[in-house]
């Protein structure tokens, strides 16, 4: 009897290790590597718009901390990780995958795929003319600022036309020593301080010549000096995340890319902050055209390793077509295809702010690359990030700090 | 006994042996296993990996480049034509190295210093396991946290600075945002929380110090500076060579604090050797330069070990 009984378990034990892959089967699992899961809204929204439309399939997110991700990655792309698609942070981690053999090519599947709303932003992700992703997002930067803190101040909104010179002004103007209001909020990026030099389409952050920064630099620590922004050493110690510090309602203007949309909007939604506020195209410099500016883009590449291939497929031209674009503007993202149905779709995204300006902003006139894809761009980003931190930290002067850049960038090429 | 008997007594006693051996190796192979797969194997590629360039990826990808991963991060062609001046105030590699050593050469001595201070002051004073356990603490905390804290602290307008300046000291600048101050709070912090852990090792050691020998010295009219001074110090000798091997070594390998804190900066002012491999081998993705610059790092710490145990003897209890 004992002996039947444990025959008997034995079998049924067999028979359960057998039933999951067996279930597993029918559902389809595509496992997708990206960072902040769980506190972004559109990764969401695309889940169950993707799922919506393809029954049988889930996605599951990998969750890597933001900061880490470019290196957690690669780590586990090394380690021979099958997750089927992996999200590109910067383009320059695509490249790098690529030419490891990571990215699978899409050549076999993108015959008839139509890349015509990603307006050539695409080719930033092909090489050799062939495609290794797809863009999603693509993010530019913009002002945001608190209506509140102006309305209160007695002051004139900013506008879609405005220069740098008259942003200074107007932030040294909003700027309340004894309110603790501060007009501007540098967040403590190279982006944020001076990528603006690149905004004129001809500048580039690979292009060894950084005089072009010097102008931006002389900005900042005119308004640092002046008490409009807070300082970047207290920044860099105290690690003040730049949407915690705007979300304080402290703060009258931030340039910050439109990805912070999305987070000002879940925000105001879950009371972190209750004040009213607006975009408007980032200020320009004298002689290059209003609503010019930088940004980045975001996609999905297919790993070589994936077992599951054409699903991936399905999953990232969705993803990047125009109906993962619309899944992606309804939380207040903005997608890397554009379309008036798109357009559409983000400035009636409950919370996006309804007036003119802030609508007008979501069409820049013209969108340079953050960073180039150029030979060499990370020992480039090393050396110009490291003068960045002695230059912002008044280690040196700015003109000092340039020089060094331009040596030292020209020393990598010789 | 005969020639057959002697080599049966023989093959007795080798069995027995041997199943002594046997045990032993049973008892040493957990260890010795880790060891190789998770060290032996991955130094000996990493040798092997300083001598070609890899971007990662397929192995088939390797190239072998000869001493050229050295040439470059040595700068070599640039130090020809500029000297030696240019590889220590420009090269990322003789900025490392001139960082880490002054980290170490400042970290140690002073980490000892406050150590073996704690441990004379609660030796034998009253509350001392509260107080022996209030200066562990730092230890078994979180790196992060620690660090984290220390950053508010050391803030422009910062606990410490307020009371710097309540001395009467001009001083108002963020300790980890000022080039020259960045690494002295890296220092601070090592210093910090690593004091209680070599405060236990030196006052196990002053437990086992003989109550005869500062009893005698006493006798001998003795005050407590002379105690301590040809006493204490000298029974101490084993520990402190002990202390100091693992200090240097440590040292050599600091990452945490700076990773945290200043990430390199702000510049190159915190550039150590292990960021400078961490950021060649993750963040650009170049296996082999940073083999070779671990190979630098391998070599330099083999080097102080060696020429530490070579002057053992002087620390040693005669």
């Amino acid at each position: 009897m004992k002996k039947m009984l444990s025959v008997l378990l034995a079998a049924i034990m067999m028979i359960s290790l057998l039933a999951v892959p067996a279930l597993a089967e029918d559902a389809k699992v595509l496992t997708v590597v990206t960072w902040d899961a769980t506190t972004t809204p559109y990764l969401v929204a695309q889940k169950e718009a993707f799922e919506a439309s393809h029954p049988g399939v889930t996605i599951e997110y990998v969750d890597v901390a933001s900061q880490d991700y470019a290196v957690k990655t690669t780590t586990m792309l090394e380690g021979g990780d099958t997750s089927d698609v992996f999200m590109i942070k910067e383009i320059d981690n695509l490249i790098n995958w690529q030419a490891q053999g990571f990215a699978a090519p899409l050549k076999d599947f993108d015959k008839d795929y139509d890349y015509s709303g990603f307006k050539g932003t695409e080719v930033n992700y092909a090489v050799d003319g062939v495609q290794y992703a797809i863009p999603f997002r693509s993010d530019f930067w913009v002002l945001f600022y608190n209506k509140d803190l102006f309305d209160a101040a007695g002051a004139e909104y900013p506008t879609n036309d405005m220069t740098w010179d008259a942003y200074a002004e107007l932030a040294k103007k909003l700027t309340d020593k004894e309110k603790d209001v501060y007009g501007t909020h540098y967040h403590t990026w190279l982006s944020a301080v001076v990528n603006w030099a690149v905004c004129d389409g001809v500048n580039t952050l690979a292009d060894k010549n950084y005089d072009d920064l010097l102008y931006f630099y002389k900005l900042y620590q005119d308004l640092e000096d002046a008490g409009a922004c807070m300082s970047y050493a207290d920044l860099k110690a105290s690690g003040l995340h730049y949407s915690a510090a705007f979300a304080n309602g402290n703060i009258a203007m931030l340039p910050m890319g439109y990805w912070y949309v999305s987070t000002l909007i879940g925000y105001n939604k879950d009371g972190t902050c209750n004040f009213n506020w607006g975009i408007v195209a980032v200020p320009h410099a004298d002689g290059v055209a209003a609503g010019s500016s930088f940004g980045n883009l975001t996609g999905a590449m297919i790993n070589e390793k994936s077992e599951q291939k054409e699903l991936a497929w399905e999953y990232i031209s969705w993803l990047g077509g125009e109906e993962g674009a619309a899944a992606t503007a309804s939380v207040g993202a903005r997608p890397a295809w554009v379309s008036e149905n798109v357009a559409s779709v983000m400035s009636s995204v409950e919370g996006f702010p309804a007036d003119e300006n802030s609508k007008a902003a979501l069409l820049p006139s013209a969108v340079a690359m953050e960073w180039p894809v150029a030979e060499k761009v990370s020992d480039i980003k090393t050396i110009v990030n490291e003068e960045h931190s002695m230059i912002m930290a008044r280690e040196v002067t700015p003109e000092e700090g340039i020089e060094e850049m331009n040596e030292r960038v020209a020393e990598l090429f010789e | 006994m005969s020639q057959a008997e002697a080599r049966k007594v023989r093959y007795k006693m080798g069995k027995l042996e041997r199943k002594n051996t046997l045990i032993a190796y049973s008892f040493l192979a957990p260890n010795f296993i880790g060891f190789a797969v998770f060290t032996l194997v991955p130094v000996i590629c990493a040798i092997a990996l300083s001598l070609f360039e890899w971007n990662g990826g397929d192995i088939s990808k390797l190239k072998f480049v000869g001493l050229d991963n050295y040439a470059t991060i040595f700068a070599t062609k640039k130090v020809a034509e500029k000297g030696l001046g240019y590889f220590f105030n420009r090269a990322d590699l003789g900025i490392a190295l001139k960082n880490t050593v002054f980290y170490t050469i400042v970290t140690v001595p002073l980490t000892i210093a406050c150590a073996l201070i704690l441990a004379l002051l609660l030796n034998k004073i009253r509350g001392a396991v509260f107080f022996r356990t209030v200066f562990f603490f730092p230890y078994v905390s979180s790196m992060v946290a620690i660090c984290v804290c220390w950053s508010f602290m050391l803030m422009k307008d910062g606990p410490v600075n307020q009371m710097i300046m309540a001395l009467g000291i001009n001083f108002n600048k963020g300790w980890t945002a000022d080039s020259t101050m960045a690494i002295w709070s890296i220092i601070l912090v090592s210093v910090w929380r690593n004091m209680g852990y070599y405060m236990v090792l030196y006052l196990a050691a002053l437990q086992g110090i003989p109550r005869e020998l500062t009893e005698a010295a006493t006798v001998d009219g003795a005050n407590k500076w002379q105690q301590f001074l040809h006493v204490t110090l000298p029974q101490l000798k084993p520990t402190t060579f002990f202390v100091s091997v693992m200090m240097v070594i440590s040292c050599f390998k600091i990452y945490d604090v700076v990773a945290i804190m200043t990430d390199g900066g702000p510049g190159r002012s915190t550039k150590m050797l292990v960021t400078y491999i961490y950021d060649e081998a993750f963040v650009k993705v170049r296996y082999g330069q940073a083999s070779a610059i671990s190979m630098v790092l391998l070599v330099i710490v083999l080097l102080v070990t060696i020429i530490q145990f070579g002057s053992e003897k002087k620390f040693s209890n005669d």
